[in-house]
């Protein structure tokens, strides 16, 4: 069933059509609140709130003016912004980021279910990445690099790369979450790809260079610069 | 392509809708020939590795469970909230209903009543009943007496208003010969009142008294009589 059909559903008070909206949706609002906020406590309330808020105001969400998903977000945004005038230590987002490797590891590790408490030793084998040890070794340094440079990002270009990168979104549609020109989401996006690819060229070179081993088309670029 | 071309669409090579992604073949064969765009390609392309381990790694995250438990407590208790209400809003709406149709049942009445001949008041001969002085329009009463003041109430013209009889006024034409004329409702202050030969114990203590004028076909007033207001409290 669709979103729309769902939150009709919804609407007309169906428990059962409200569960199932909820587990299809909130995952990514939970990533996008974690990625910005770097806090799993934070992150669930953000996600508690966003539902609360179609909960108690259902009608209020346009089809015409974009996707439900968009919508979802633009609530998330709107109770981060809430938050972070709040409680302007959560603005720094470098200082929670321990606690997202916490959750992050917890999750690579098959976690409990909630993601949130982990051992932080664990291989990847739940997401299929390489069987190799060194290929674990290499993936896992990757993604906490990379998770490092985003949560140093500033707001603006942090919240395009979740949407864009990690979770996949059409610059439209990151477009019609943040309430922005498509133009600004895509020279935010590309700001924000060179300032990661400096941090990490920056940071560790040799690292650097096992994560572009990684890489196909690096390599095949590789190959044809020198002419293979 | 040139290099400032290839930058500006370095990052939309392998994302789908996009003039990167169409021009894909061309960037790379530029990058082949130049070291510098080659240097960024295949950093925007470990980017995308890293970017694409670090989702698959937090694809399983998820809020607590006892978010969706808050959650399904919060939207019971609002279905519940809604329930009655639509209730109320029924009842409501029964209710206005029910009191438009008795104010028009009692405006219809009300309608009827005042078109019966003699019944009503304001500032028309219907406003006059029978049995008293009714100088009706083009049917100027004859039974007048000139001269002549009643002082009982002697006419009721609704049930919330009495009114004396006609008093015909001193320059007054003969009512009898009268042909046509109207009857006007007025407000006159006690002064004009007694300057008309009414007396003052007449009118109360009010500075300011209703009458009606029974006017003839050329504006001269006629004849005059005192209304009062009823308070039924």
């Amino acid at each position: 069933m669709t979103d729309d059909g769902l939150l009709r559903r919804v609407i007309a008070g169906d428990e059962e059509a409200f569960t199932l909206l909820y587990r299809r949706k909130h995952p990514a609002i939970y990533r996008f609140a974690l990625h910005m906020s770097g806090n799993a406590a934070v992150a669930d309330d953000v996600t508690q709130e966003v539902f609360m808020t179609l909960i108690r105001d259902t009608k209020r969400f346009d089809p015409a003016r974009g996707t439900l998903g968009g919508y979802l977000f633009g609530i998330a945004r709107n109770h981060l912004r809430k938050r972070w005038e709040q409680d302007k230590r959560l603005a720094p987002l470098i200082d929670g980021a321990e606690d997202f490797v916490k959750v992050a590891n917890g999750s690579a590790n098959g976690g409990n279910g909630n993601g949130v408490h982990g051992n932080g030793n664990g291989a990847m084998h739940a997401h299929g990445f390489g069987a190799h040890p060194h290929d674990e070794f290499t993936s896992l340094e990757t993604v906490g690099r990379v998770r490092q440079a985003i949560s140093t990002l500033p707001e603006n270009y942090r919240e395009v790369v979740v949407l864009c990168e990690l979770e996949e979104m059409s610059y439209e549609e990151a477009a019609s979450a943040l309430d922005c020109p498509v133009g600004t989401v895509r020279s935010r996006l590309h700001r924000a790809r060179g300032i990661l690819v400096e941090k990490l060229r920056e940071e560790k070179p040799a690292t650097a260079s096992g994560i572009l081993a990684g890489s196909k088309v690096a390599a095949t670029v590789k190959r044809r610069a020198v002419g293979e | 392509m040139d290099c400032a071309e290839f930058e500006e669409i370095l990052h939309d090579l392998d994302r789908p809708g996009t003039r990167g992604l169409e021009m894909r073949e061309r960037a790379l064969i530029h990058a082949e020939g130049c070291s510098r765009c080659a240097v960024l390609v295949t950093e925007s392309e470990a980017l995308d590795f890293g970017l694409h381990a670090l989702a698959l790694q937090d694809s399983e995250l998820k809020a607590s469970p006892s978010v969706e438990g808050a959650l399904l407590r919060e939207f019971r208790r609002q279905k519940v909230q809604v329930a009655p209400r639509i209730i109320r809003w029924q009842f409501a709406a029964i209710g206005v209903a029910a009191m438009a149709l008795l104010a028009l049942g009692i405006t219809l009445r009300h309608q009827t009543k005042t078109n019966l001949p003699g019944a009503g008041s304001g500032p028309t001969a219907s406003s006059v009943n029978p049995g008293t002085v009714v100088p009706t329009a083009g049917s100027p009463d004859p039974d007048v007496k000139s001269n002549s003041v009643t002082t009982t109430a002697t006419s009721q013209s609704d049930d919330s208003e009495y009114a004396t009889a006609f008093v015909p006024l001193p320059y007054a034409d003969d009512l009898t010969s009268m042909d046509g004329g109207a009857v006007v409702r007025v407000m006159l202050s006690r002064s004009a009142l007694t300057s008309l030969g009414l007396p003052e114990a007449e009118m109360g203590g009010a500075e300011r008294i209703p009458a009606d004028l029974v006017v003839s076909d050329d504006g001269t007033p006629q004849a005059i009589r005192l209304v009062s207001q009823v308070n039924y409290e």
